[in-house]
């Protein structure tokens, strides 16, 4: 659907990806790092200075408007609504400039408008509403056409919990339905709920690009398993952990789950000690991250 | 095509729901317009009232030649409000959603925006001053002469809307123009409220051939008053508005497509 070629532009630095149709993608880096100049690359916005983007197979430079039917895009910046016109008024002149007929736009914009909970200001102008309102509304939008494509800038940006889950349950529909999606985001639980690949730049260059689950494999740092027990402690030392720690009752024990699983784990002490309690922490994204930049002289 | 013209009808529909939606402000801004505009021309008027006349033009001939820079904005503003603001349209990101919606980007432009009380102020103006001195100056209103009238609107429209769209077209390659358009536009409208034979030559070919105001009043001013400082010039001049502005305009259309390939988005 979206490929880059030794990509170069701005601090973008000679990158190659495949994104393939009906993935989601989640693309994470720090502020800078190139996320915004990659996904306005990919919609035709920007031009390569060196390389080759194709998107849907066609150069999107050159064919902007053509794929604008196939592909929709929201970026901090460039405003979706026009904001003297009321919310309705604006889906109307969408319904218009992509040509949805009355008996298709009708059930998909009430769909939308009651999921977000616009239906509640549909007539109010834009530029009357808080950031929030807004941005449901500018979301309902991006969603009217039905994209095959969909690029996605931080768009949970000033969205409340409430609406990050309507906004999250929808795109998961939507993927499902065989819509391929881009999208940056600070909020790593958006990227980890709803993406089944990572890009992850730094400084311009991709770090890693793959399935969610090879990056935790790969880069997770270490589990924490947390034991309320009775009984004499057995033998640790062969176990393969990375560190164990008693407090009274409580053991913990930091482990990497490449190495020895927490079921391995509660196997063995389950025959030795009474367990009264057990308490996992595995690491998030977030983690993730955090150890892939403390790693990246070692990638 | 129809599709077109019903986008074009809704657009002007919302368009004018939106600039009319407070009635009393709507018609507090348009007669601000017209009382600003009629203020120079008051000024102009109370300082010829000391001469008979201005190289040969009296009173009511230049407020005929007044009329037609006022008349061809009105119309002008009306289809060329999205192009006269075009470096806010870049500057607010707007130029980057037309650019990502799957249709022309001039239509979007042009379309989406019409700048009513500029219309109503200059237009009524426009209108006003030919009412004064249309029947004052001694045009024979024959068919061909108002036939002649209504192409010279039209090509003074597309001269000025040519104007528009390169001024607009700088904004891809530039950041800021609007020095330019106050020096290309509104200084050259200001030459244009007078004959330009009373200006010196330099003057006078900028405003034939660089920025051609010429031919958006004096030229068909003068096919109607037949003037004698007309001698100065090609008589053939008399009839080129209509050409000159659709010329122009095509040319002007030419340097937008070609720019619009350079055209570059910021990074974020």
């Amino acid at each position: 659907m979206v490929s880059f070629e030794n990509v170069s532009k701005f601090i973008l630095s000679d990158v190659s990806i495949h994104i393939p149709k009906g993935s989601a993608v989640g693309i994470i880096g720090a502020s800078g790092a190139g996320k915004t100049t990659f996904m306005k690359l990919a919609c035709g916005l920007l031009e390569p200075d060196g390389g080759n983007v194709y998107t849907m197979g066609k150069n999107p430079v050159i064919n902007r408007s053509q794929l604008g039917r196939k592909m929709s895009c929201f970026f901090t910046g460039i405003p979706v609504l026009n904001e003297f016109r009321s919310v309705r008024d604006n889906f109307k002149d969408l319904q218009i400039v992509y040509q949805i007929s009355d008996t298709e736009f009708e059930p998909i914009y009430s769909d939308l408008a009651t999921r977000f909970g616009f239906d509640a200001y549909e007539y109010t102008p834009v530029k009357s509403l808080s950031l929030g309102q807004r941005r449901r509304a500018e979301l309902g939008a991006v969603l009217l056409q039905r994209p095959e494509l969909l690029l996605l800038d931080e768009p949970a940006n000033g969205l409340d919990e409430n609406a990050k889950t309507i906004f999250r349950d929808i795109l998961q529909e939507r993927v499902k339905e065989g819509m391929t999606l881009l999208i940056t985001s600070h909020d790593m639980k958006d990227i980890s709920q709803m993406c089944d690949r990572i890009m992850v730049l730094n400084q311009g260059k991709m770090l890693f690009y793959g399935n969610k689950n090879t990056l935790m494999r790969k880069y997770a740092p270490m589990d924490i398993m947390i034991i309320q027990y009775e009984g004499a402690i057995p033998d640790l030392e062969d176990l393969p952990l990375s560190r164990f720690s008693f407090d009274r009752d409580m053991l913990s024990i930091v482990y990497n789950s490449n190495y020895i699983t927490s079921a391995e784990i509660l196997d063995l002490l389950i025959k030795k000690i009474s367990i009264r309690e057990v308490n996992v922490k595995k690491p998030g994204l977030e983690e993730v991250i955090l150890e892939m930049e403390r790693m990246k002289g070692d990638i | 095509m129809n599709d077109a013209i019903h986008m074009i009808g809704v657009y002007t529909k919302t368009i004018m729901k939106s600039w009319f939606q407070y009635k009393v402000d709507a018609v507090l801004r348009s007669l601000a317009v017209f009382l600003r505009e009629s203020t120079g021309i008051i000024v102009v008027y109370f300082t010829l009232l000391k001469f008979d006349t201005l190289n040969g033009w009296n009173i009511n001939e230049m407020l005929f030649l007044f009329s037609l820079l006022f008349v061809t904005y009105g119309i002008l503003i009306l289809f060329f409000t999205g192009l006269r603001d075009f470096s806010g349209t870049v500057r607010s990101g707007n130029f980057d959603r037309f650019i990502l919606r799957p249709r022309g980007l001039l239509f979007q432009i042009i379309f989406v925006n019409a700048d009513w009380f500029a219309a109503i102020g200059h237009g009524g103006l426009g209108i006003l001053l030919f009412v004064l001195s249309a029947g004052k100056v001694g045009v024979v209103w024959t068919p061909a002469n108002i036939i002649y009238y209504l192409f010279a609107i039209a090509g003074g429209v597309l001269i000025q809307g040519a104007i528009f769209l390169f001024l607009a077209t700088l904004n891809i390659y530039l950041l800021e123009t609007g020095s330019l358009k106050e020096v290309f536009y509104w200084n050259a409208r200001k030459f244009a409220g007078y004959p330009i034979s009373i200006f010196h030559k330099v003057i006078q070919a900028g405003m034939i051939y660089v920025v051609p105001f010429a031919f958006v009043n004096y030229f068909p001013a003068q096919f109607l008053l037949r003037k004698e400082d007309m001698a100065a010039y090609p008589e053939i001049y008399l009839y080129l508005t209509p050409v000159v502005g659709v010329g122009m305009y095509l040319l002007a259309y030419l340097f937008w497509r070609v720019s619009l390939k350079h055209y570059k988005s910021s990074g974020n």
